[in-house]
């Protein structure tokens, strides 16, 4: 069995919330769904990407999507990405790109030469999709390259790609002036990717359930941000560590009542954690931000070390996909399309006016300092992945930034006078550096030391903290 | 060489020597130079709005270091080169950037250039990534936004008839470029590699008028020639993304090679298409710059479902060009960390595969010490189809 | 390493000399040295053909021809059926399938990092003070391999310095190392889709334990030819009697450079 096989498999992670430990089984449920749909025919299926804005429409038409970022975390996770890594770049493609895509492309092209799902394929494999939905997207270009590099093994499926841009951050331009045909064109992508689906499934969308499915997701947007909110506690009920697994249903199962469900439940569970003073550490000394990139998927036992040090993880960016509706003034519109549209504009641009207000800010960096504030942060981590530039790239200049504009913590110095001076220095920083799959590029040794190394600083900083 | 001949040439080689100095002149007398990198960027308006467009361009000798501390290494090294030499001043006399949506190595590192360069002007163009009917309506209004800024920035209106000449500009200097790749369809060619590097160079630097000058000098000059300046030998399509440099091409040269065509971003990419002269110019740059421009950041749609006929509509591009200048042989030449190229390569290779040309693929990082491994693959490369 | 390797009717001889900065200087040593087991003087040869990364160093060599090429005709000329060749230097790692001509059509290179290369066995042997020939040997005493870094040389040596602290048994750590190698050498390989009969060459043939790791990873039989480390000299030599052979057939003049060992003076 692969579960038991090497000795190289990590010991079980430990979770601060039992909705966390709950992810594992509904992880493998979508997985074996997936499979079992291909098997009896019951469903179209679709591979697609995360944050898309799209799972209402999907669920609206009973499209079920395959994940294949999922599917490729899970390999990684599982320690057993290598073969599929290798397959991509018996290919020809270079190791430096996306291994999520690397994983993917590489198990495609094997299941496809096989005629079968390759040999020992985690949790059953990933199911031959009936057609793939891209998203070009301004964040990411595998986005836009993964599917079509898989479909020169599959030329049978068909590709619908949704162009989802936002304005980015300019600090001379308020961004509503242009706000209006970003919406227009987003509206048309999202109608464009209904009429595929019509054509692909032979029925026509329900543009009630729609309303009610997008309803659900605007609330369950709001719902979420208030069971985060609740993390500002001390000690924290809830980490990174676990938010890594509550991502699962806020990204993966958006739009359905199982997800509104887990998160009204972890809601609840943290109260009842918070009124109990029980924390993710039993004593709390530090709490981090989680301040970017993606996870190193083989090593979540990291979170586990920063815990065994007395650091707690409150907030993080990663994954933080949801924003209070209210506070995003999003234009009222009855009709669904139109209405995701605005949000999903509301969303990329939620920090810019807050940036605009701070000089030298920039929206990431307003973020960081807004949960500094927030959720009273000592430190910050990042994670550099060396595979993926949407999320890694601008990392240590928003660090540097930081540093520049935003001091809040007092110190006492001896100055040049040899006196004890009193100064603000910027948050503590860490950078960790591997992948989100690719396990040869991460060092255990290395990766301890750093981690020892800030906490130390962290100490330090605390021991010259002035009143 | 005639006399006149070494003159032009001279002048290309001055310029090349020291990149911008002409613009750099033209700035100290109170011209405004908009620096760009990446094809995508919308010339045009540039010179509509008065101001010269200015390619900016690496280094391969010059190794990384302020830039290093600002931007992570993951970044495509052509990128990184050019900020870590806008960082180290030496395109000082610019007056802004403009950076399109190219590639996640210039989106995500948008703002780190225009917080770190203190240029007072900076925009972005957010090119679509589909060619839709949606997708033009929604890049016009996007240059239209592009114009409002450069309006802004120099204080003056930018008219219909303003754009129209400077899309007429263009188009000729595209042309001229063309007519002087004319001159390496002889066997051997009439123009060498690294002769036309030099050329193009010069030409991205210059006010587009005085780069048509040049050109028309360098093309009757070349019209003279009745020498060829290298001997025959394995005649080489060069494709790939900036290559900037002609490390590549010097090297298939010094192994008895000679690159004849590329479909490259400083060559036949940037400057084969042509913008539509008639009509209402926005829409025809906006056709020009999201359709006819080729570039794997642009998703095409397989209207074809098979491979062959994906990689055709897709490709078809550098066919064209290895059957018009015989090539024998291709190099795809990449640089490390460059997603839209790096998905390609399978879907590339069964391409040059189907048209039976033997292809080298390289993956660099953009650096003068790779040279000798560079010229181990190359050498090895044109024995092995020699 | 510098090698010669002059042709006759067979092997008239073959020297291998040490490597190092001066290259012009081992060149001329070791064309002396072979010239004189051969009883030949430098005149009567008929053609000099300089490979590997130092080649431009030759003064005297009339042609300058990729170790890609000369490894492949070397190796056809040793073992006519094969079709894959891996070369494991030193320095670098390359693989290279071939045709039935012993003419190479793909290959590929690793001479960016010392973890692909025999370096990597050569700093972990430093390392530990065990003698280099003595490491492969040890390492098919392990029955445990422990699991070392195959990304980075560094970080291996660190994992090795960690498991020594542990009392993990000398033999586990080496067969993990040569693992590590091998595992490498193979995703470089597998990149060109092996096709068999699969030669190795190079000085890794000097190791049993990468020799037994590399048919582990390639999960194929490797030929091992007798003299590993000549070769590319060898492949050298013969493209060069073709070059001889075609002249004479056409009728056309070769050019050769004057049969002088010049002395190479140092500056300072």
């Amino acid at each position: 069995m692969t579960e038991e096989k090497k000795e190289k498999k990590p010991h079980k992670r430990m979770t601060a919330t039992r909705a966390a430990a709950s992810i594992g089984p509904m992880v493998k449920e979508f997985i074996a769904g997936t499979n079992r749909a291909r098997k009896e025919g019951t469903h179209k299926l679709a591979y697609t990407f995360i944050v898309c804005h799209h799972e209402e429409i999907l669920r609206a038409m009973d499209v079920l999507p395959v994940w294949t970022e999922n599917f490729a975390g899970v390999c990684g996770a599982k320690r057993d990405a290598e073969r599929f890594l290798q397959r991509a770049e018996s290919l020809g493609l270079s190791r430096s790109l996306c291994t999520y895509a690397l994983c993917g492309i590489g198990y495609d092209q094997w299941r496809e030469e096989l005629g079968e799902t390759p040999p020992d394929a985690p949790w059953g494999g990933q199911a031959r999709p009936d057609f793939m939905i891209e998203t070009g997207q301004i964040l990411c270009d595998p986005r836009s390259k993964w599917y079509q590099a898989s479909q020169q093994f599959m030329p049978d499926i068909p590709i619908y790609n949704i162009d989802l841009p936002y304005p980015l951050f300019q600090r001379d331009r308020d961004h509503r002036e242009v706000l209006g045909y970003y919406h227009r064109y987003i509206v048309k992508e999202l109608r464009g990717l209904i009429a595929f689906l019509e054509k692909q499934t032979g029925r026509k969308m329900n543009y009630d359930r729609l309303s009610e499915l997008v309803d659900l997701s605007d609330r369950i947007w709001n719902l979420v941000h208030e069971t985060y909110e609740l993390r500002r506690a001390k000690p924290s009920p809830m980490g990174t560590g676990d938010a890594m697994n509550t991502m699962v249903p806020m990204n993966f199962m958006m739009a359905t009542q199982e997800c509104y469900n887990f998160f009204s439940d972890l809601k609840k569970e943290l109260e009842e954690k918070i009124a109990r003073g029980e924390g993710e550490v039993e004593e709390e000394k530090y709490r981090l931000m989680w301040g970017g990139g993606l996870p190193a998927w083989y090593a979540l036992n990291d979170f586990n070390y920063f815990n065994g040090k007395g650091a707690s993880f409150p907030v993080e960016t990663t994954y933080r996909m949801v924003m209070p509706l209210d506070e995003m003034d999003l234009p009222r519109t009855n009709d669904p399309v139109e209405h995701l549209a605005w949000r999903w504009l509301g969303y990329w641009t939620f920090w810019y006016d807050k940036a605009r207000r701070r000089p030298g800010s920039e929206p990431d960096v307003e973020r960081l300092i807004n949960w500094v504030e927030d959720y009273d942060i000592d430190g910050i981590v990042v994670h550099q992945a060396f595979s993926c530039r949407t999320w890694h790239v601008g990392l240590i200049w928003q660090l540097n930034q930081l540093a520049k504009i935003y001091k809040p913590i007092p110190v006492l110095m001896i100055g040049t006078a040899g006196q004890k001076e009193k100064t603000n220095r910027e948050v503590p920083s860490l950078i960790l550096e591997s992948d989100i799959i690719d396990i040869t590029s991460y060092s255990e040794i290395d990766t301890r030391n750093k981690i020892d190394a800030f906490i130390e600083t962290l100490e330090s900083v605390r021991a010259n903290r002035a009143a | 060489m005639s006399d006149k001949e070494k003159s032009i040439m001279a002048e290309v080689e001055r310029q090349y020597g020291n990149y911008g100095v002409r613009t750099r002149e033209l700035c100290a007398e109170g011209a405004k130079a908009i620096g760009y990198i990446c094809s995508f960027v919308p010339l045009e308006f540039i010179t509509a709005a008065g101001c010269i467009p200015f390619r900016i361009r690496g280094d391969i000798r010059e190794p990384i270091t302020r830039g290093d501390s600002l931007l992570e290494t993951i970044v495509c090294p052509f990128v990184r080169s050019c900020f870590d030499l806008c960082v180290k001043d030496r395109y000082d006399f610019l007056s802004g950037i403009v950076i399109p949506h190219g590639c996640d190595s210039m989106v995500r590192s948008y703002s780190v250039w225009s917080y770190s360069l203190n240029f007072p002007y900076f925009h972005f163009v957010n090119t679509p990534t589909v060619v839709k009917e949606s997708s033009h309506e929604f890049f016009k209004e996007e240059l239209r936004s592009y114009q409002k800024s450069l309006e802004d920035f120099t204080g003056k209106a930018i008219t219909a008839e303003d754009l129209q000449k400077a899309v007429r500009l263009h188009n000729d200097n595209r042309l001229k470029t063309k007519a002087l790749y004319e001159f390496r369809k002889a066997d051997p060619p009439l123009v060498s590699a690294a002769e036309l590097h030099k050329i193009l160079t010069v030409g991205a630097s210059l006010p587009v008028a005085e780069a048509n000058a040049l050109l028309d000098e360098v093309l009757a000059e070349l019209g003279r020639r009745t020498e060829a300046p290298v001997k025959k030998g394995p005649r080489i399509l060069l494709d790939g993304a900036c290559v900037d440099h002609s490390a590549i091409a010097d090297i298939v040269a010094e192994s008895g090679g000679e690159v004849v065509v590329d479909t490259t971003c400083m060559g036949t990419r940037d400057l084969w298409p042509l913008a539509d002269e008639d009509g209402d110019p926005v829409a025809s740059l906006a056709r020009r710059y999201l359709d006819r421009l080729n570039c794997p950041k642009t998703y095409r749609e397989n209207t074809t479902g098979t491979f062959a006929g994906d990689a055709e509509a897709r490709f078809g591009d550098i066919g064209a060009r290895a059957k018009e200048f015989t090539v024998n042989g291709a190099i795809l030449y990449l640089y490390k960390y460059c997603d839209p190229f790096g998905f390609e390569v399978p879907a590339r290779k069964a391409y040059y595969e189907s048209l039976d040309i033997p292809l080298l693929c390289l993956e660099d990082t953009y650096s003068a010490g790779t040279v000798g491994q560079l010229k181990t693959r190359i050498q090895a490369f044109l024995e092995m189809i020699g | 390493m510098t090698k010669a390797v002059i042709l006759g009717e067979g092997i008239a001889a073959s020297v291998i000399g040490p490597t190092g900065a001066e290259q012009r200087r081992l060149a001329n040593k070791v064309m002396e040295e072979a010239l004189a087991r051969a009883g030949l003087a430098f005149e009567a040869i008929a053609y000099v053909v300089a490979t590997g990364y130092g080649r431009i160093n030759v003064p005297f060599a009339d042609r300058q021809i990729t170790e890609i090429t000369c490894h492949a005709r070397g190796i056809h000329f040793l073992f006519p059926e094969a079709r894959t060749v891996i070369d494991v230097g030193g320095q670098d790692s390359k693989a290279i399938r071939i045709d039935s001509r012993g003419r190479p059509h793909h290959f590929i290179m690793n001479d960016k990092c010392a973890a692909g290369s025999g370096r990597f066995i050569e700093i972990i042997a430093d390392t530990m003070n065990i003698p280099l020939d003595a490491v492969g040997d040890l390492s098919l005493q392990s029955t445990s391999p422990a699991t070392i870094s195959s990304v980075c040389t560094i970080w291996a040596q660190q994992e090795v310095a960690s498991g020594l602290a542990e009392g993990i048994p000398v033999p586990d750590l080496l067969a993990g190392v040569h693992h590590s190698l091998a595992d490498r050498i193979s995703r470089m390989a597998l990149r060109l889709r092996l096709e068999k009969p699969v030669v190795l060459t190079g000085g890794g043939c000097k190791n049993r334990g990468l020799i037994a790791a590399l048919e582990e990873y390639l999960g194929c039989e490797l030929l091992i030819p007798e003299n590993p480390l000549i070769t590319g000299a060898l492949g050298a030599a013969l493209m060069g009697r073709d070059i001889v052979e075609k002249a004479r057939q056409n009728n056309l003049p070769l050019e050769t450079r004057p049969r002088v060992l010049e002395a190479i003076h140092l500056l300072g």
